[in-house]
């Protein structure tokens, strides 16, 4: 097991590294000038200032110089200066991280306690009404944006019911987009659950349990269900990633302040230090999360601790 | 249903409340949403109209700015210029406090002008100050700048919010976590992306600021959130959870109908959408094309289709509210409205209906701009032209305008609705004046004239220059103004709030605003 986790942590580490590369080469992928680019906005801006802010971006010199800079500085944990107000990048990032974090575990949390059960009860009523119309609703759910259904839920749920807040950063806000985000979700982990389900119980041990008599309810808990999770398991490390995607459109609607609220701003105002410091911190979380899926699935299947 | 509804949001608001964790609201805090943050809370690091706006709460300066853009006393109560316009004495007002109860006087000036000119990290607005040399405390009512040569536009400057006066016992911390001004309203707290937190100042003297109140402002609080969803802004104001914002752009009407919010619309923002075209190549180095555009463009009716009465056809190269702005003077030389003109000039040059002139068509993404350049561009086709739309950011848009303006090779033409602010004729310096902000257009007979709207001291003289400048731009279909305002210039406003306004170049004032049961 030490191993298999030794090799996705390696992994892991060569991912982020490439990351790294992408990022220095990033600021050159913009067509024209970068500095002109970023300051394009700024009235009275002397080319002096200009320059040194391509000085201070070590843009003047040769790409891979560009990228030993940029390595060095990151391994002291500096990610640069924001070009708007120059703040620390790291600083920006750290303060709303955890924002962004909170949602997706949030939403996370929404979609397994909702998504799981509804794809067992399809399964275990297989081919029955209650399935089909489960399955209905689930292709829904997948098929809905997030940026339609959250504006759905906001004109409902603070609007017409005014039970929860517009806009803001308290406990109550979390609910709405921590629901936007979870519902799509949910759609998802009940398909899946489904389909594994349905798969494990087709398999010959299953079908022995059944013809020794147990009880249905006890083979699905003791034989069906923990097989029929792993791929569930795998994919909340999948969806994770594609949750803090979501969470920038769904921050946007709901005014979360975090990282994907941040991240848009910074492509509108051309914040090169911010957009790379965040898809850095991006990539690091996607990987961790990985790592620990992968952990929590050597964990409970034995075969692969053992392999 | 309207009982129960009530009583949902009662209960909401008592959970709520039971909770402690709702967003601390106090029943007398104005709430204002826009849809961005600010940059920073130092005067001299950033240079955006949303941190602008926030300034003008917190910071005073030298002078203000009246009803219809003009600068006067504010901080300074009275000011002199020698004859050759190279030195400034400004006598200023005493008993002014900074938020932290230190006296606001000359070397307060002092400090902010010279960290504006700091070797290390000059100012990103270090360039409109001028070519100030020094900035000596005379007394401490009394501060007297000195410039290199004579800069007319420094006076207007010194009335906008780029020359807030910073304390000089701001320190560690000053622009993210701290800021000491002497506006009428105080920092609480910044939370990056999230809100400013203000509370009034209650010593508060204002002199020349415009606002019928003459001190501290009516309410206690003002709390500036970001929303940046339109339709989330709107929820926002529906519920009461904020007062005042910027409402989608298509839900305008509904709301006017529905007559619950109240849509203000800022006057006076020296904003200026204009036409500019790729001058360096064919076929607008040839000025028959540009008038050709020109004469073809009837911005009066593409702008009541898409905007209604919210903004108005503008013919000055400057907007209403700028010095020099003289909608008369410049009708005569704005190229009018005349397809049949338009299509003789396209002839002389060898376009017809068959053979149109060819041309990309920039715009700025939002504000229901791209239907606009829709609008213009069927105006454009009806006289042959064929104008391709490219939609996008402001950022690309300034670099890509750069871009077109360097390339001379090209084989189609490119042309762009630009937008530019600002308070004084200057900008137009920055603009056309060689090398030209975009390395468009230049001439050696138009920089002689811009220099001379530098330092013309006397007003007349100076209007008398700048309505040249306006001329010649004109004529040569260099810059042609299609409207204003633009961006940024509607507010909807909840029924109890009441004294809202907002002053020239886009400054809500919140100093009179008092809310109503």
């Amino acid at each position: 097991m030490w191993r298999f986790l030794g090799t996705r942590i390696a992994m892991g580490a060569f991912t982020i590294w490439i990351t790294t590369i992408l990022v220095t080469l990033l600021i050159h992928a913009v067509p024209g000038d970068p500095v002109q680019i970023m300051y394009a906005q700024s009235q009275g801006t002397t080319p002096e200032q200009i320059e040194e802010v391509r000085r201070s971006l070590g843009l003047d010199r040769p790409i891979p110089v560009q990228y030993v800079m940029y390595m060095e500085r990151l391994l002291q944990g500096d990610l640069g200066a924001t070009i708007r107000g120059g703040q620390p990048v790291l600083e920006v990032i750290l303060q709303r991280l955890p924002n962004t974090l909170l949602l997706a575990i949030a939403a996370m949390f929404i979609a397994i306690v909702i998504g799981v059960p509804l794809g067992f009860l399809a399964a275990y009523r297989e081919g029955t009404l209650t399935d089909i119309a489960l399955m209905i609703v689930a292709i829904a759910g997948i098929s809905m944006p997030h940026f339609w259904l959250g504006l759905m839920l906001l004109f409902f749920f603070a609007l017409e019911l005014g039970w929860l807040p517009v806009s803001g950063n308290g406990w109550l806000n979390l609910v709405l987009p921590a629901l936007t985000l979870g519902l799509s979700n949910a759609a998802i982990f009940a398909r899946l659950t489904r389909s594994s389900m349905i798969d494990v119980m087709s398999q010959d041990y299953v079908q022995t349990a059944f013809a020794k008599g147990l009880p249905k309810a006890l083979v699905l808990r003791r034989h069906v269900l923990r097989a029929g999770l792993l791929p569930v398991v795998t994919m909340m490390g999948l969806q994770f990633a594609f949750m803090m995607g979501g969470a920038i459109v769904v921050e946007n609607i709901f005014s979360w302040n975090g990282v994907g609220r941040m991240a848009v701003e910074a492509i509108f105002q051309r914040d090169y230090p911010i957009i790379q410091g965040f898809i850095l911190t991006f990539s690091v979380v996607v990987v961790c999360v990985a790592i620990g899926i992968d952990a929590l699935y050597a964990v409970l299947d034995p075969r692969i601790r053992r392999s | 249903m309207t009982i129960l509804h009530t009583n949902l949001r009662r209960l909401a608001g008592a959970t709520a409340l039971a909770a402690g964790l709702a967003s601390s609201v106090a029943a007398d805090d104005i709430v204002w949403a826009r849809y961005g943050d600010i940059d920073s809370l130092d005067p001299h690091r950033a240079t955006s109209t949303l941190s602008l706006q926030v300034w003008s709460l917190m910071y005073d300066t030298l002078l203000a700015t009246d009803a219809d853009g003009l600068p006067v006393p504010h901080f300074a109560k009275s000011w002199e210029s020698n004859a050759d316009g190279t030195e400034y004495t400004f006598s200023l007002q005493d008993g002014v406090m900074c938020h932290d109860g230190t006296p606001l006087d000359a070397n307060d000036v002092k400090y902010t002008i010279d960290t504006a000119f700091s070797e290390d990290t000059p100012s990103l607005t270090k360039g409109s100050w001028g070519p100030i040399t020094a900035a000596e405390v005379v007394d401490p009512l009394t501060i007297k700048l000195t410039l290199e040569t004579p800069f007319v536009a420094l006076i207007p400057f010194l009335a906008d919010s780029f020359s807030s006066i910073i304390c000089d016992s701001n320190g560690e911390g000053f622009g993210t976590t701290s800021a000491i001004g002497s506006g009428p309203w105080k920092l609480v707290s910044w939370t990056k992306g999230d809100r400013i937190v203000l509370e009034k100042n209650p010593d508060y003297q204002n002199f020349g600021k415009l606002a019928e109140n003459p001190g501290a402002p009516h309410e206690d609080g003002l709390i500036i959130t970001v929303v940046p969803e339109p339709q989330a802004r709107l929820a926002a104001l529906t519920t009461g959870e904020v007062h005042i914002a910027e409402p989608p752009f298509d839900d305008v009407p509904m709301i006017k109908d529905e007559g619950e919010l109240s849509i203000i619309v800022a006057e006076n923002t020296g904003q200026n959408v204009f036409w500019e075209f790729a001058v360096h190549r064919p076929p607008f180095n040839d000025v028959r094309a540009r008038l050709a555009v020109a004469h073809a463009t009837d911005a009066a009716t593409a702008i009541s289709l898409i905007y209604g009465d919210l903004s108005v056809p503008e013919n000055c190269p400057v907007s209403r509210g700028v010095f020099g702005n003289d909608q008369d003077f410049c009708a005569q030389y704005r190229p009018a409205y005349d397809p049949e003109k338009s299509k003789e000039l396209l002839a002389e040059l060898g376009y017809s209906m068959d053979n149109p002139l060819e041309t990309a068509l920039l715009v700025w993404t939002g504000g229901n701009r791209q239907k606009l350049g829709e609008v213009f561009q069927a105006q454009l086709a009806e006289v042959g032209i064929k104008a391709s739309i490219e939609i996008m950011d402001i950022g690309s848009l300034n670099a890509r305008v750069r871009q077109e303006n360097e390339n001379t090779e090209g084989t189609t033409g490119s042309m762009d609705m630009m937008t530019w602010s600002w308070y004084d004729p200057d900008i137009l310096y920055a603009l056309w004046h060689t090398p030209g902000a975009y390395r468009g257009y230049t001439s050696p007979e138009l920089d002689a004239m811009l220099d001379d709207t530098r330092v013309l001291t006397d007003p007349d003289a100076r209007k008398a220059k700048v309505q040249e400048v306006f001329k010649y731009l004109l004529e040569n279909a260099i810059h042609v103004p299609l409207y204003t305002p633009g961006w940024e210039w509607v507010f909807a406003v909840r029924p109890e709030v009441e004294g809202f306004f907002v002053a020239p170049f886009v400054y809500p004032n919140f100093s009179d605003v008092k809310l109503g049961g």
